[in-house]
């Protein structure tokens, strides 16, 4: 493999590192803002229910 | 930790190792522990300088809150800008290079900003904050935003056009805002309490 050839192998592997390490952290905090907010909503109609019925 | 032990995923493996530590630490014991011998630090904050003016010169720890303020309003005005862009809401007729990169100035004066008089203001109401969860998710939240911003984000963003997944641009211009509207929010709740 030629330096140019190995230098582009090199450039594609850390590219596909970037995205995959951008696709963990942005799903867990999307992950973990769903599973927040839902939890939240859901407090806040039990609490309404209880309050009015 | 040098980067060839890990392989060619090193960002990946540390990016993993960072959320299953945070995650350990949030539900384990040693966040108590840590969180009790912090108390001297706090205690120390009070009686420095910072914290003496602070507690008695009411109009100064007013002022550099003002600036605070207009730190977060530049920072959230900043990330709104570029993740709107990514998201291919806002200046789509613009070089999506040149609004990252002139955001990313933004942002890196604003959060200067944000540091410098948020350690200020922390020392005038240290033992107040040390006591209230929600400064402890303020700072988590700001940790984790500041590491997602520049060691997940940029390095996706300032990469030419048509290089990275458009999808993956979005989920992290959504993950980003969502980051940085918890640190708002989280802030401004510290305000609200005690």
């Amino acid at each position: 493999m030629s330096e140019r050839e190995q230098g582009e192998a090199r450039e594609k592997s850390k590219l596909i590192d970037e995205q995959l390490a951008a696709l963990i952290a942005g799903g867990s905090v999307a992950v973990f803002f769903i599973w927040y907010w839902s939890g939240q909503i859901q407090s806040v109609i039990e609490l309404l229910r209880l309050a009015y019925g | 930790m040098p980067a060839s032990l890990l392989g060619p995923y090193t960002r990946t493996i540390l990016v993993a190792a960072v959320l299953a530590a945070t995650l350990a630490f949030a539900l384990s014991g040693a966040r108590v522990e840590v969180h009790t011998s912090l108390l001297p630090v706090f205690e120390w904050m009070e009686t420095t300088w910072f914290g003496y003016i602070g507690k008695t010169w009411g109009a100064a720890f007013a002022t550099v809150e003002a600036v605070h303020l207009l730190g977060l309003a530049l920072l959230g005005g900043s990330v709104l800008v570029a993740e709107g862009r990514l998201l291919g809401v806002f200046l789509t007729d613009t070089d999506q290079g040149v609004i990252t990169a002139r955001c990313n100035r933004t942002f890196n004066i604003a959060l200067a900003t944000l540091v410098a008089t948020g350690v200020f203001m922390a020392c005038g109401v240290a033992l107040k904050i040390y006591y209230l969860p929600v400064y402890w998710y303020k700072m988590l939240a700001l940790g984790g935003g500041a590491s997602f911003h520049y060691l997940v984000r940029q390095p996706l963003v300032e990469r030419g056009p048509g290089e990275v997944n458009p999808w993956l641009l979005k989920l992290i211009a959504v993950a980003s805002i969502m980051v940085w509207f918890t640190v708002a929010a989280t802030g401004r709740w510290i305000g609200f309490s005690g």
